[in-house]
């Protein structure tokens, strides 16, 4: 099929981005799940969307291309652009601006008939023109009912459409805000097309930083857990393993998304019936989600994560020791004029708590599910930590055992010293 | 749903083009340059020959359209979901006294259905009218350029005074905290919006600031990673908000180098130290030297 600059499917391009953007290292030739020829076709379709932020590295594995992106720098997220390359064919755009002008002009709501001459009439100005005919005008008005752009009344045995009322929006810079900062922000960009530049050109007023722009790409697969929870819905997932197969998770009930605003990766939480647990999947490697049954265990199952929610660091709900909850427990020690360093502890502690033993020391404990997910965390701490310890013993080993290993790398206790 | 060609660049251009038409015939040039702007690189290359040769029967040759208004699309459902689930964040309070009424439409998602999980404690109180007020002022300032007085606490928990251009407002999400951008004739800089007691617009003894807008001091590290327990895609993941690049040097061994700002260098030490041996800094050597000196200090702590 000749390239386009547009896509059907938003499956096959969501890879390529994530690989293009996250990981940006791979040539032509690392890219063996699909042809060479789909390869050029996908990095064309994404250095035409995203052209200033593309970029090229040559070297000894080949060509490299990759998205460069600070999100500090750029207003608006500009993966965004991915959602607004949908296909269409001609009759479908043809169609589109056609109705909504001969519904904008109507005095009343008009039936199939007659809106389906009113469209002949508009086309007949064209030297071949297109014939719509009825059934094929209907779909698609049923399909802008459905969006909410048209309504539908019933008058007797026919269907009779009008326009959907035009509806308030808020400013742009309500739009500029949120559509960075909220689930599905996608959306606040497309309100923000609408809003358009009206001959000023508008002056951005926000900037955002420690932004993940990643979760972007999987902004159907939230909006399609959303409208689930919404309606205490369970779904079937498809997903892929870090093996990158794809396999079925099978029916789960979605109870909440959490989003890591300091590591970039989304997460469903979601009660799978098969092992009778509720636990994680990340957002990015769910491929498709299909909407199943409403449950009526939805309030008691997500009343039951949050009475977890006082034992998870992240979002583990599952120890590897086995056992129910694991603890841990550090001191960390700073000058009479680093209170900052309480101060730290007391924000980021979470689910743990802080307690100051003198105006130099500070202990932090917490029992969780998995001890393993707050090793980062303590990590951030090396240089004042004089004691720690894990109810885990194999935790606090690999701990120990990986700060050895970094005293090695910085030449502190022999071994490759940089 | 959301990937749908009613949101789609070609839709948006298509009636930015009628709209011209509608009020008169519409140049080849004049296209091009709507193209341009509303839709992506290689667009040109199919909208225009779509139009022209009547496959999108939507524009005469003459450059007039039978499309008789300015094109507009009333708000989709989906639209209409998500502002209305702004009104349970408590952050739309910055902006507006009241919530936009859609009547009986369900938001997409309310606070329950989302959590930040890492989110710092402290982050502002949006609630605080006070706060509110600054920031409605703020952003007014900002959009209108005008100069700010801005009374405030320092970190030292000092009053203190300054008369400011504000340029933007920057938020982070980790911090929950909104910070603005300023340039003044003492000062020029960031003002946690948190520690400001009080603002008003600057009537008088305003002196035009001295310093440009000026991007922050770039900093940049280099390291090289080794891809166990996973570490290539955490470390990726976790570094993305910033401008990167990262080359394969060996059998699961990468090179990475990331730009930020130099004021951030301390945050950046310890989200590099977070990630244990699986990260190595090899350049430049002052850095290395930062981590270093936490390592050493750790040592001799005796872990």
């Amino acid at each position: 099929m000749a390239y386009t600059e547009l896509i059907k499917n938003f499956s096959r391009i969501r890879d390529y981005m994530r690989d293009f953007y996250i990981y940006g290292f791979k040539s032509r030739d690392d890219f063996t799940q699909k042809s060479p020829r789909s390869y050029d076709d996908e990095r064309r379709r994404i250095e035409s969307w995203f052209g200033d932020y593309m970029r090229f590295r040559q070297s000894a594995a080949g060509k490299t291309v990759f998205l460069s992106v600070d999100s500090r720098l750029c207003r608006h997220n500009p993966l965004y652009q991915a959602w607004k390359t949908k296909s269409f064919t001609d009759g479908d755009i043809t169609l589109h601006f056609i109705l909504l002008d001969l519904l904008t002009l109507a005095d009343t709501p008009l039936s199939v008939h007659e809106i389906t001459e009113r469209t002949d009439a508009y086309l007949s100005a064209f030297t071949n023109p297109r014939l719509f005919d009825e059934s094929t005008v209907r779909n698609k008005l049923r399909e802008y009912v459905s969006e909410g752009i048209l309504t539908a009344e019933k008058r007797g045995k026919t269907l009779y459409y009008k326009r959907a009322a035009d509806t308030a929006c808020y400013d742009t810079d309500v739009l500029d805000f949120f559509s960075e900062v909220s689930p599905c922000g996608v959306i606040g960009s497309f309100l923000l097309d609408l809003a358009g530049p009206k001959g000023i050109p508008r002056r951005d007023c926000f900037a955002f930083k420690h932004h993940y722009i990643t979760n972007a790409m999987d902004s159907e697969i939230v909006c399609r857990l959303l409208f689930a929870m919404q309606e205490k819905r369970s779904v079937a997932l498809e997903i892929t393993g870090r093996d990158g197969n794809r396999r079925t998770a099978g029916c789960v009930i979605p109870l909440r998304i959490m989003i890591s605003v300091q590591g970039g990766r989304q997460y469903l939480m979601a009660y799978t019936p098969g092992s009778g647990r509720i636990r994680s999947f990340r957002t990015d490697r769910i491929l498709s989600v299909t909407p199943g049954e409403v449950s009526d265990r939805f309030d008691a199952l997500r009343e039951k994560l949050d009475g977890m929610r006082p034992h998870m660091w992240g979002v583990s709900t599952q120890s590897r020791s086995g056992r129910r909850t694991e603890s841990v427990t550090f001191t960390v020690r700073y000058a009479a004029d680093e209170q900052y360093i309480h101060h730290r502890l007391e924000r980021e502690r979470r689910c743990g708590t802080v307690e100051q033993i003198d105006g130099c020391t500070s202990r932090f404990s917490a029992e969780v599910y998995d001890v393993s997910e707050l090793i980062p965390w303590i990590r951030t701490f090396l240089c004042r930590i004089t004691e720690i310890h894990f109810s885990n013993a194999a935790v606090e080993a690999q701990f120990k055992q990986d700060i050895r290993a970094m005293y090695r790398l910085y030449g502190l206790e022999g071994g490759d010293a940089i | 749903m959301i990937f749908s060609e009613l949101y789609s660049a070609y839709y948006h251009a298509v009636a930015e083009i009628l709209k011209h038409a509608v009020d008169h015939p519409l140049r080849k040039n004049e296209m091009r340059r709507i193209v341009e702007k509303y839709a992506f690189g290689e667009s040109i290359r199919i909208v225009e020959p779509a139009l022209t040769q009547e496959r999108w029967q939507l524009l005469l040759p003459d450059g007039t359209t039978p499309v008789r208004a300015a094109p507009s699309m009333p708000m989709t459902l989906i639209q209409k979901r998500w502002l209305t689930s702004l009104s349970s964040d408590p952050r739309l309070r910055l902006f507006v006294d009241e919530p936009l009424d859609f009547g009986d439409v369900p938001p997409l998602f309310t606070q329950d259905d989302i959590c930040l999980f890492d989110q710092y404690a402290d982050g502002d109180d949006y609630t605080d009218p006070a706060y509110q007020k600054n920031f409605r002022l703020i952003l007014n300032a900002i959009r209108n350029q005008y100069p700010l007085r801005i009374d405030m606490i320092n970190r030292r928990g000092k009053q203190t005074h300054m008369n400011v251009l504000p340029k933007y407002l920057e938020y982070s999400e980790k911090d929950d905290k909104f910070r603005l951008f300023c340039l003044g004739h003492h000062f020029s800089g960031t003002v946690n919006l948190g520690r400001i007691a009080r603002c008003g617009r600057c009537t008088r003894n305003y002196q035009k600031p001295f310093s440009r807008e000026m991007p922050p001091d770039p900093g940049s590290v280099t390291f090289e990673l080794s891809d166990e327990r996973n570490a290539l895609e955490r470390v990726l993941f976790h570094f993305a908000h910033f401008k990167k690049q990262a080359e394969k040097i060996g059998e699961h061994r990468y090179r990475i180098t990331l730009w930020y700002a130099k004021e951030d260098e301390t945050e950046l030490v310890i989200r590099i130290l977070s990630f244990g041996p699986m990260i190595r800094v090899t350049a430049p050597s002052y850095f290395q030297d930062l981590i270093r000196e936490r390592l050493s200090r750790q040592k001799n702590l005796g872990l």
